[in-house]
């Protein structure tokens, strides 16, 4: 947590590229762009999350909702494994859902 | 030697147990999750369960295995027609894209003798040549209609007040009607109208020809006559007048009204609830306003904030949910339409909550003018100058020109939720729609920045309170006779 000033706070998380993907932590902060802004880069093995309010919060506010960022990027961690597995099938089941609808003939 | 192996031989191994089939999850409240497939069945899980899902640890004897099966969330060794019966039933879900454009729209006249504050579009004009639909105008709007493969046509007729022009409303029933001896479609007919200057030889007309009437019910008299002024101050006598004779010349089941919650309504959606009932209605759909025409001009859809509408529709739930504990069986129509995605194989095919989105392809309106346009909300931005879902003119261009404009094409693929940012992974996805123009309305684009979007945010608090209700068993049971 980083004291701007003036009773202004902004935070730093970092991922280890090892257990996360970048694409999951970007999926997680987009869920959160109401309230805060994010600053994203790639440094070594580490995913830094520059995280700044865009409204005034008191630094336990802000605390609570980066720990539910952190919540949020183990969550697209699952999602992301889920569809790993699941991608033969899905294509498959939307192949058949929207094929040979007839409108091609029309 | 025994005949067969040990038990044990033939129990499937730790690895090959199961295989996931393609799921969405989101938490629902304190250490429980949701789960939903392609095809929206769901399971509640505790979040140790979902982890264990996930990992394959489940246990095939414990009930969340059982129950994750039987919706389609995995296969294993003895279930091979699990991913047949998915794709059945995604098919199933899909087929109304298939039947391509439904519903048409016609604009018959801009004119009204109201002056809603909320009102998207109406004039108070005499003036019949600026903002009637012509016959030559509704000749070309038709043969666009029966260029849409669909095989049930729905011809609804707007305003304005569209009673105003009922003359060309004759001419279009009749039109149709001669077209479609040949055509063989369903061919329907809806008349929104506000009922204060319909007479009983028009609603005789309607009932000869089939056409159902829907019209506006705002709530008790004061409530009525203060969203919807007129010369007279007696829109809410002239509407429940107007209910009363076409029940009795059209038929009882052929009348539905709407309700538009105002600033006003806020406080008093029981007594909405009660005007309904008096009124004989079996049910209500609680709406919220739209961000468009006058009712951005006026400041009416400014007034509330999603959340508070939600407390009003929440509250009007309970409300409804009460009634039928006490035996009135009173349906909330959103409800019953997202309940409708949650536990059957079918899409209620309700426009809001369409992806591919409802434009165009679901629905398609004719304006009094001779402009196309992919919804009726879409005519109500262009009255605000906002001309991006104009999709061509009845006069200039041919069927292929319109259904292949950008104007639809871009914002049908952008907006679509499978995969749109945050919707592409959120578990009430199956549930939820891509809405375009409302997003294109509020935020300027048509994909929409979805944490601050109050179509989202509307949706999803809806979409987990019904979740939790069905949770419960006898508002369970209730909720089921809605369907």
């Amino acid at each position: 947590m980083v004291d701007e000033g003036g009773g202004r706070f902004s935070a730093v998380l970092c991922f280890s590229t090892a257990v996360y993907s970048v694409e999951a932590v970007k999926r997680a902060a987009y869920r959160f762009t109401d309230r805060l802004s994010f600053d994203i880069s790639l440094r070594d093995q580490e995913i830094r999350c520059s995280v700044t309010p865009l409204a005034d919060m008191t630094k336990v506010d802000l605390a609570s909702l980066t720990a539910r960022v952190r919540n949020e990027v183990l969550d697209q961690d699952l999602r992301e494994r889920i569809a790993a597995e699941t991608a033969g099938v899905r294509n498959v089941v939307l192949a058949y859902a929207f094929s040979a609808t007839g409108l091609q003939d029309s | 030697m025994s005949r067969f192996g040990a038990l044990a031989d033939y129990a499937p191994t730790l690895e090959t147990r199961y295989q996931l089939l393609p799921f969405r999850f989101a938490n629902l409240d304190d250490g429980r999750c949701v789960v939903t497939n392609m095809v929206g069945e769901y399971a509640l899980l505790s979040r140790a369960d979902l982890e264990d899902f996930v990992h394959h640890r489940l246990v095939p004897s414990s009930r969340a295995y059982d129950d994750l099966k039987a919706k389609h969330f995995l296969v294993d060794g003895d279930d091979s027609v699990a991913v047949d019966l998915l794709v059945l039933k995604a098919r199933t879900k899909a087929s109304r894209l298939a039947q391509f454009t439904g519903l048409h729209m016609f604009v018959t006249t801009l004119r009204c003798e109201h002056a809603c504050p909320y009102c998207q579009v109406s004039r108070q004009s005499e003036d019949r040549a600026a903002f009637d639909m012509s016959e030559a105008t509704a000749d070309r709007g038709l043969e666009l209609v029966f260029r849409s493969p669909s095989p049930t046509i729905k011809i609804e007729f707007q305003g304005g007040e569209s009673a105003l022009n009922f003359g060309l409303v004759r001419y279009i029933v009749e039109r149709a009607e001669e077209i479609n001896r040949t055509e063989g479609r369903d061919l329907a007919f809806v008349i929104a109208t506000n009922l204060a200057i319909v007479t009983d030889e028009m609603l005789q007309y309607c009932r000869e020809h089939n056409i159902f009437v829907s019209t506006s019910l705002d709530g008790p008299a004061d409530l009525h006559n203060r969203n919807r002024p007129r010369a007279g101050r007696d829109s809410y006598e002239r509407a429940v007048d107007g209910i009363r004779r076409a029940r009795a010349i059209v038929g009882r089941d052929r009348v539905s009204a709407l309700m538009t919650t105002t600033r006003d309504s806020l406080g008093r959606v029981e007594e909405i609830v009660d005007e309904y009932l008096r009124q004989g209605f079996g049910g209500i759909f609680l709406r919220p306003l739209s961000p468009y025409g006058f009712a951005v001009k006026t400041k009416s859809y400014a007034a509330y904030d999603a959340d508070a509408w939600l407390d009003f529709y929440f509250r009007g739930l309970r409300y409804i949910l009460d009634l039928n504990r006490r035996g009135y069986r009173f349906v909330e129509h959103y409800a019953s339409l997202v309940l409708g995605k949650m536990l059957t194989p079918f899409d209620t095919g309700y426009v809001d909550l369409r992806s591919p989105a409802g434009i165009g392809i679901g629905a398609l309106i004719y304006n009094y003018d001779g402009e196309v346009y992919a919804s009726d909300e879409s005519r109500m931005l262009a009255e605000m100058g906002d001309t991006s879902f104009r999709l061509g003119n009845v006069h200039r261009d041919t069927w292929e020109d319109i259904m292949t404009s950008e104007a639809l094409l871009r914002p049908l693929e952008a907006s679509y939720t499978g995969s749109a940012p945050m919707c592409s992974d959120c578990a009430f996805e199956p549930y939820c729609g891509a809405d375009p123009v409302f997003h294109h309305a509020t935020q300027g684009d048509a994909v929409g920045h979805k944490p601050t979007s109050a179509f989202c945010r509307r949706n999803m608090t809806i979409f987990k309170h019904l979740i939790g209700l069905l949770d419960e068993p006898e508002t369970r049971r209730i909720l089921l006779g809605w369907i």
